[in-house]
């Protein structure tokens, strides 16, 4: 049996981003089964990577909870789509980077928790050397 | 196989190798048994002091008896012999006689000899006083009545534990089970990322850019707007010297006690290697607190305006830069800069590392004289190119714009005046719509 596992997917394969446009596509629950999920977290957020201790926030949260009634099926893919913010853009600097990602985040009434990330680019990914 | 083992090891920060879990449990243990520790220390002192005295002032049936005897009673404590008054009393309780022995109704000893012998003193064995007991039991009786203070003082105490055990414990308990996206959303987080300019439903129009309010309420005379310093020359002299005063005061002390025993013949080598770095630091601060004074005072105030605020990638602004004083410059120059700053924790030190990403020359002008009458003053022009990331702050990392003036002047040490900016994203055109 293969490993249980998150797969994102965004719509019309697109990686980068400009802020308020619509970012939608749909993930895939693949290896659970019917009833083992006790909830599913999906997010859209930035973090930020490099030297200083890790930042991040919420842009959207969207939660499933089996207990809540929510109507969890792992054989057929989840949706999501919402309007980018203005900030922050993504950026990678010499001790910072920020990064966008969709997360989602699979708990199952056994075992560990599966998580499931796709990064993609808000903006035109800034970096440093371009920072002026 | 160390892997297997690796409960909860911190690396850096937040982040840790170990189960989250079993870390989460462990704080939520550590601060569940400091609320512990306080409910029971609470228990102890209601029942000990707070009732016992509540119950002599409000309960107690008051009476009067005759004093027998009198004795100051000892007993030994950890800092030494400590007393109280014992007076030996005959009262009667429903026309019933009856012996005791007491004082106040908390039996507590001190150490202030004097001030229980004085207590003593206010009874005369043969004398007839006021006094209260116990309709539960008649053999507790009190010959005084009232509340002191250091019980009251003494619930400090617990009730540290009980706040800091009662609030850690709740926090752990609310984040049981919550991933970090869920607690940044709903807030419920430590983290708190939304610095920018909050607007009326909450959420911020441009999240993680630092609002430029303080930039823009002060209007230039000859440009929109006049922008602040990052820190006044004022405010970095009262730190040097702070520094440098408190510094300097310990060294002194322990350069003293060296001099001292080299005088009398008896030096010690050891500390004298200790001492001298400290010493030599002191000497530096001095030199340092004595440069910023000169800067402070001899050279003239900087002032920057700017056409517009805050700025855009693709804009084009006007920048006016005076500079009073009475200084022949070597060359003084304004640039564009980007600074990163982050801030890490290792074990339990807290460290921020900066660094200039970005430089951009404005402008810049070389030997040249200013005099009391005449500042320098100059405009340049200031165009962002498309691609400048926007100014960024969240609780651990910044990207900080600023317009910084480095000056040069000869037979006064260089200075550096920064001015921060804050930079949104899209084009001008576009935040105005």
């Amino acid at each position: 049996m293969n490993e249980p596992m998150v797969v994102i997917r965004f719509d019309g394969n697109g990686r980068v981003y400009l802020p308020g446009d619509i970012l939608s596509g749909e993930y895939r629950l693949e290896s659970f089964t019917f009833g083992q999920i006790r909830a599913v977290e999906i997010s859209v957020l930035w973090f930020t990577e490099g030297k200083g201790d890790e930042d991040m926030a919420v842009h959207e949260f969207q939660r499933l909870s089996a207990d809540d009634g929510d109507w969890i099926d792992p054989s057929r893919p989840g949706r999501f789509s919402v309007v980018l913010p203005n900030s922050p853009l993504s950026y990678d600097g010499a001790l910072l980077k920020i990064r966008w990602c969709v997360r989602v985040r699979v708990f199952p009434r056994k075992g560990k928790q599966v998580v499931g990330q796709r990064v993609f680019t808000l903006g035109m990914n800034y970096c440093s050397a371009s920072a002026g | 196989m160390s892997r297997t083992f690796r409960i909860y090891e911190k690396k850096r920060g937040d982040r840790r190798t170990g189960s989250g879990a079993i870390a989460g449990l462990g704080e939520a243990v550590f601060f569940g048994l400091f609320f512990l520790i306080g409910c029971v220390g609470l228990v102890a002192i209601l029942a000990a002091l707070i009732i016992p005295q509540w119950r002599a002032n409000n309960e107690f049936v008051e009476t009067t008896c005759v004093v027998r005897a009198k004795t100051l009673a000892e007993t030994r404590g950890d800092d030494g012999l400590l007393y109280r008054p014992e007076i030996t009393i005959e009262y009667r309780v429903d026309g019933m006689p009856r012996q005791s022995t007491g004082y106040d109704i908390c039996g507590t000893y001190s150490n202030d000899r004097d001030a229980q012998l004085a207590a003593l003193d206010q009874f005369d064995v043969g004398g007839q006083y006021r006094c209260w007991y116990d309709p539960l039991d008649p053999e507790k009786v009190a010959l005084v009545r009232g509340y002191s203070a250091w019980t009251w003082l003494l619930l400090i105490v617990p009730g540290s534990f009980l706040l800091i055990g009662g609030v850690g414990f709740v926090y752990r308990a609310w984040h049981w089970g919550k991933s970090a996206e869920r607690r940044s959303a709903t807030g419920a987080s430590p983290i708190r990322l939304r610095p920018g300019h909050a607007e009326a439903n909450g959420r911020s129009a441009f999240p993680a850019i630092p609002s430029p309010g303080d930039i823009t309420n002060s209007p230039g005379t000859t440009l929109q707007f006049r922008l602040p310093t990052r820190r006044s020359d004022a405010t970095r002299l009262v730190l040097v010297v702070g520094v440098c005063l408190c510094w300097n005061a310990v060294a002194a002390v322990l350069v003293v006690d060296v001099v001292h025993r080299f005088v009398s013949g008896k030096p010690n080598w050891l500390e004298t290697a200790v001492v001298a770095p400290l010493a030599l630091a002191g000497l530096g601060l001095i030199y340092a607190s004595f440069r910023q004074l000169l800067i402070a005072t001899g050279i003239g105030p900087t002032l920057l305006e700017i056409s517009d605020h805050p700025l855009h990638p693709s804009g084009k602004y006007e920048v006016f830069l005076s500079q009073a004083g009475r200084l022949r410059f070597k060359s003084i120059k304004l640039s564009l800069v980007a600074t990163e700053e982050v801030r890490y924790r290792q074990g339990t030190d807290t460290r921020t590392e900066s660094r200039c990403v970005c430089q951009k020359s404005l402008f810049q002008r070389d030997h040249f004289e200013i005099n009391s009458h005449e500042p320098l003053e100059a405009r340049c022009d200031l165009e962002l190119p498309p691609e400048t990331m926007h100014s960024f702050k969240s609780a651990n990392n910044s990207l900080e714009w600023s317009l910084v003036v480095d000056g040069k002047v000869a037979g006064w040490p260089d200075y550096q005046r920064a001015f921060p900016v804050v930079i949104y994203p899209g084009k001008p055109e576009e935040a105005a719509r």
